[in-house]
């Protein structure tokens, strides 16, 4: 009955695996005026003013220009939509638009798009992730003539044109008057170098260069025509991707596989610095639990002694990564804390914990949602001088519950700032009252930081930064752990440089061949 | 018959909303969903602003009611993690599951027959001694791991077929083996036992030692006779093979709604759990009926009694 | 992953149901036990599977002083050294080290603990619940045997993987919770065993009998029914702990089962999982040890099934 089967199925399957071993290679080398990035997180909109992840804001320089932009060799706040601007006076900053800034509708943008832009973000019901910082130093904008606005601010902020820059992508008049919040559901419309040509949450966005964009910005004329984001989360198989081309550019990729992957002839790997920090939050004000050990100064000196930080930033974090003793990233302007400064000494960590009146150590939870692996190394090194940590690994969004309901007793988390070169980024939104990272219960803290970032005179903010810093770490209402480097790989042939702010700008990116 | 099939059916409905009503009541204890839907960064007042208007602060039997009602009109209510409606979410990734789940039964059916039948009629030679073997491997080796390893396989040593995503119909090969393969021992010892006992009939016996002619027909009615549970069976697998989705979606990275419904625990977004529990319990439910519907068919013994 | 009712159906457990209480005929004069185990000696499979359960259990009881290092002892610079027969390797560190450091042979014995714990733990659980179940529904009847009956299919109905996990996710991750979780959910077989058994056994005269003679239903329920059940439950009961630690393994790997830093094995696999293309051996070698320890239990059960029932089709 079965007789001749073997050889009918022998000679199907051989012709399948042909076709698909032909298949494979039928659309190589269609693909160098496009360039697949991998996204590890889905994000849920392209809409920047609703989001707060990374990726968002690699995504948005892409499609999105501000007033302003972090110019990528500099890190300075250079004008990009506006042609020029005057701090009138310290609360009154004017500006002058550009006349040949297109939306990606091909309307002109005006002062009216830009008062709308900024009246949306100021409302109180419009829920943009910004708008709280915003309204913390924004009182009103207007418009002047039809191609100048004018900010009056309620307080002298330094920050103002990086906020604007980082912060604020510019959007046409009424786009969120029929929708709402919902917004996020609708095309995008920006005056930036690459439109939005399809966007399927959590699987792809795709772009298109955009002709129409104004021709003086430094980003006109990207090389490459489309840009291509997929969800891939999981990391091998970005790899398997980016192994076998599927994708072109791999983010955020953990040192591990970089290591590993720089043996492979199809894969350029590419380092770069990073302004983001990691660092553990203790919940010294009790707020979680009154009889938290963390409400005990030596209890939260003791695991600043306790965890290595040197080792786990030079095995684990490793490429220009360094081990930091303050809130703040060594690149940033008013990082200069001055002491004191916890040294790993797990014998002094198990002292001070006797001290404290827990000679047994105790437990708690820790939470995380990223850089699994360094916490399991925090883990470890704690359950060495007797604490045990439970480690809590959850995803973002269940993360950020727990930790604004005020119900963590340590976490461990990272702070990016957009890659901002100032001390401000981190502790201005770390120890500011009223922000629910702020577990130290600090007020004068709070009114130390506030108190910098008013201060328009640089020398009066860094004494004021030095001393917000050296009372973080003399009240160790955090363990600092490290700054971050970053991996990326590439497609071999694909251009692209990392500055110094950590932040990719594809825009830059060309083939080689 | 009509009895039957609206006996059977009731329960089912029943069963799946007992179920529902389950997995409800067990987020509405343990989440707080306002704070998932406003976001990270959101102050406490526009969490509880939330909390009100979407009228979480209700016991949980009435926002269950509302719910269910919602469902019937065919409104899943919205992810709070995509903020898109649940409809949308399960009907664009229903597509994947479905050719995987179908696919993996076809390749259970071509490993699975063909050995079962082999080992039946050949008892105790190679055959039913490899296919034995098979059986007792496949049920030890955890699925997930089998994924892992032909990934290994296929991504470095023989680059021939994709090991993540779902673009092509390249793309379900591997993924359908793996799934497939998990239900290849129940299946192919249903086959043999069934097809075992069937030849151990009288007629056939009879059959066989006369010669007779139409040996071959009567052969081919046993076979049918023995397949019948055999059908059945596959009709409850295809229902497994969703929860199996669960895994095998995971490992090869297909967007498909088993790996949805565990993204979806992760991110607490409990519309898109509670629709998709209730649509993985209905499609199980329903296949049973339709498997026991078909065994009624086959075999009027069952009909009648 | 076998499933309850993948295994309800099938073609073994078929065959189960319809064979308890059945006296073994040896045609020997040896009593039924002594029988069993004479079939026992000569049959490999339950020797092989015995084995290896035996060598398991042995490493997980006594790995404090077997295994050469702390399974939780972090050493960052001697992370992801290669297994002693790659190059790279050290003879100290026999099955290299994961990400953190740790040695993976200590691991992967301290993780046998783990399996065999949840194996045991879980099918326990079920058994419990299942025999329980099966004997009040059996021998009460009526309204309870419906709503039994209506709590079987939806069991049944429940993709389990994904119920287990969001009962872990909402409840925490712990060895116990995990152990009762998934013995909630795999209890059918039992119940089904049970159950059946129970209604025969009311049909009986000895049963009418002793109620005669003043015991309670359910004395003579738990007194009559369950010795003769005792070969099918243990069956079963082997089955199940197979799929208790299959289950076991497949939530760790998907994160919603063991918790880090302990040392299970489908945790191990997930946690090497990013390298795997290139310290392949992370992931490799816990699968081998998962694949042979439910191999050996399903070896047993089949093997005992085998010698403790006769008229089995060969």
């Amino acid at each position: 009955m079965r007789i001749h089967y073997p050889r009918r199925v022998g000679i199907c399957l051989t012709g399948l695996l042909a076709a698909g071993a032909l298949s494979m290679f039928a659309d190589a080398g269609e693909r160098s005026d496009t360039l697949v990035v991998a996204l590890a997180m889905p994000l849920t909109t392209v809409d920047r003013l609703y989001s707060v992840q990374r990726e968002g804001l690699i995504l948005s320089q892409l499609t999105d220009d501000g007033l302003f932009h972090v110019d990528p060799e500099s890190l300075e706040f250079v004008p990009l939509a506006a042609a020029s601007y005057e701090w009138v006076s310290e609360t009154r900053l004017d500006v002058v638009l550009r006349d040949d800034v297109m939306f990606h509708d091909g309307s002109r943008l005006t002062a009216e798009d830009v008062v709308y832009t900024f009246d949306w973000v100021l409302h109180k019901d419009s829920g943009t992730s910004r708008g709280p910082v915003i309204r913390g130093w924004l009182d009103s904008v207007e418009e002047v003539a039809s191609n100048k606005v004018s900010f009056h601010l309620k307080v002298p902020y330094p920050m103002a044109l990086r906020d604007m820059a980082v912060s604020v992508p510019l959007r046409k008049k009424d786009t969120y008057a029929e929708v709402g919040t919902r917004a996020v559901e609708q095309p995008l419309n920006g005056i930036g170098p690459y439109r939005v040509t399809n966007f399927r949450a959590g699987r792809e966005i795709v772009l298109t260069r955009f002709e129409g964009y104004y021709q003086a910005s430094p980003k006109a004329n990207p090389a490459i025509e489309n840009m291509v984001f997929r969800v891939i989360p999981d990391q091998g198989t970005q790899q398997a991707e980016l192994l076998s081309g599927g994708i072109d550019l791999m983010l955020d990729v953990p040192p591990d596989v970089a290591d590993n992957v720089r043996h492979l002839p199809n894969v350029v790997r590419l380092e770069g610095d990073d302004i983001r920090i990691g660092y553990i939050t203790l919940d010294a004000a009790g707020y979680s639990d009154p009889d938290t050990p963390f409400r005990n100064l030596k209890v939260r000196r003791a695991l600043n002694h306790a965890i290595n930080r040197q080792a786990i930033t030079e095995y684990l974090v490793r490429g220009s990564a360094e081990a930091i003793d303050f809130a703040c990233h060594p690149h940033q302007f008013g990082c200069e804390g001055s002491g004191p400064v916890y040294a790993y000494d797990p014998d002094k960590a198990k002292a001070l914990l006797a001290e404290a009146g827990y000679p047994q150590g105790f437990s708690f939870d820790l939470w995380a949602y990223r850089d699994k692996i360094m916490a399991e190394a925090i883990v470890s090194d704690l359950r060495a001088v007797g604490i045990n940590a439970n480690l809590r690994y959850v995803k973002l969004n269940v993360f950020s519950k727990v930790r604004n309901d005020r119900d963590m007793s340590a976490f461990f988390a990272s702070y990016g700032g957009g890659g901002t070169a100032d001390a401000s980024a981190i502790t201005g939104v770390h120890f500011v009252a009223n922000t629910p990272r702020n577990y130290s219960g600090d007020e004068d803290l709070a009114a130390t930081v506030l108190a910098a970032e008013r201060t328009i005179d640089p020398e009066k903010r860094r004494a004021l930064y030095r001393q917000a810093l050296n009372r973080i770490a003399e009240q160790a209402y955090w363990v600092p752990m490290f700054s971050y480097s970053q991996n990326f790989l590439l497609s071999p042939g694909l251009e692209l440089s990392v500055p110094k702010d950590g932040v990719p700008r594809l825009w830059q990116a060309r083939w080689s061949h | 018959m009509l009895n039957y099939i609206l006996r059977r059916g009731f329960l089912a409905l029943l069963v799946a909303l007992f179920v529902s009503f389950g997995t409800f009541a067990l987020f509405y204890f343990a989440t707080d969903p306002a704070q998932t839907i406003a976001g990270e960064d959101a102050p406490p007042e526009m969490v509880e602003e939330i909390r009100q208007e979407y009228g979480f602060d209700r016991p949980v039997s009435v926002q269950y009611v509302e719910w269910l009602g919602g469902v019937l009109r065919g409104d899943f209510g919205e992810s709070y993690f995509w903020k898109q409606p649940v409809g949308e979410l399960i009907k664009e990734h229903a597509g994947v599951t479905i050719i995987l789940a179908l696919s993996s039964l076809m390749i259970t059916i071509l490993i699975a027959l063909p050995l079962g039948i082999g080992a039946a009629l050949r008892p105790n030679s190679w055959v039913d001694r490899l296919a034995l073997s098979i059986a007792v491997s496949a049920q030890a080796i955890p699925n997930f791991w089998l994924g892992l390893m032909v990934i290994i396989l296929f991504a470095v040593t023989f680059p021939i077929f994709p090991v993540s995503g779902d673009a092509t119909w390249l793309h379900y090969v591997l993924p359908a083996l793996v799934l497939g393969a998990s239900s290849v021992p129940a299946v192919m010892r249903l086959t043999r036992t069934g097809l075992l006992d069937v030849l151990s009939a009288d007629y056939i016996r009879t059959a066989r030692a006369k010669g007779f002619m139409g040996y071959r027909l009567i052969f081919q009615q046993a076979l049918r006779n023995a397949l019948l549970p055999v059908v059945s069976v596959l009709a409850v697998q295809l229902g497994h093979k969703l929860g199996g989705s669960v895994v095998t979606e995971s490992v090869f990275s297909m967007n498909g709604l088993g790996r949805l419904a565990v993204e979806s625990i992760f991110n607490s977004d409990i519309p898109t759990v509670q629709s998709l529990i209730l649509i993985f319990v209905l499609t199980f439910v329903l296949l049973t009926l339709a498997a026991d519907l078909i065994n009624a068919w086959l075999d009027p013994r069952i009909r009648m009694g | 992953m076998m499933t309850t009712s993948e295994t309800v159906n099938s073609p073994r457990f078929v065959a189960e149901s319809q064979m308890d209480g059945e006296q073994v005929d040896t045609g020997l004069g040896l009593s039924p036990a002594k029988a069993a185990l004479k079939r026992a000696r000569r049959h490999t499979g339950l020797k092989i599977g015995f084995g290896i359960i035996l060598v398991m259990a042995f490493f997980a009881l006594f790995a404090p002083w077997l295994a050469p290092h702390d399974p939780y002892l972090q050493n960052l610079p001697l992370r992801l050294l290669s297994p002693a027969w790659v190059e790279g390797g050290e003879w100290r560190y026999l099955f290299g080290t994961d990400h953190l450091g740790r040695d993976y042979l200590s691991r992967i014995i301290y993780g046998a603990r783990i399996s065999l714990a949840i194996g045991v733990g879980a099918a326990t659980v079920g058994a419990i619940i299942g025999v329980t179940l099966g004997l009040l529904a059996g021998y009460y009847g009526g309204w309870l045997d419906q709503a039994v009956n209506f709590l079987v299919t939806c069991q049944l109905a429940i993709p389990s993987l994904l119920l287990i996990m969001a009962l872990v996710f909402v409840i925490g991750q712990s060895i116990t919770v995990v152990i009762f979780v998934i013995g909630a959910t795999h209890w059918v077989f039992y119940l089904v065993v049970t159950r059946s058994a129970t209604l025969r056994l009311r049909e009986m005269d000895f049963v009418a009998a002793a109620r005669s003679m003043g015991c309670s239903r359910f004395q003579v329920a738990v007194r009559e029914v369950l010795p003769n059940l005792s070969n099918q439950i243990m069956v079963i009961f082997t089955l199940e702990v197979a799929i208790a630690i299959l289950s076991e393994a497949t939530l760790s790997f998907l994160g919603l089962g063991i918790p880090s830093p302990m040392p299970s094995w489908g945790l191990m696999i997930a946690e090497g999982k990013t390298s795997m293309f290139f310290q392949p051996w992370l992931v490799i070698l816990p699968g081998v040890a998962l694949f042979m320890l439910v191999i050996a239990v399903n070896l047993l059960g089949d093997g005992v099934r085998d010698v403790t029932v006769t008229d089995r089709r060969s």
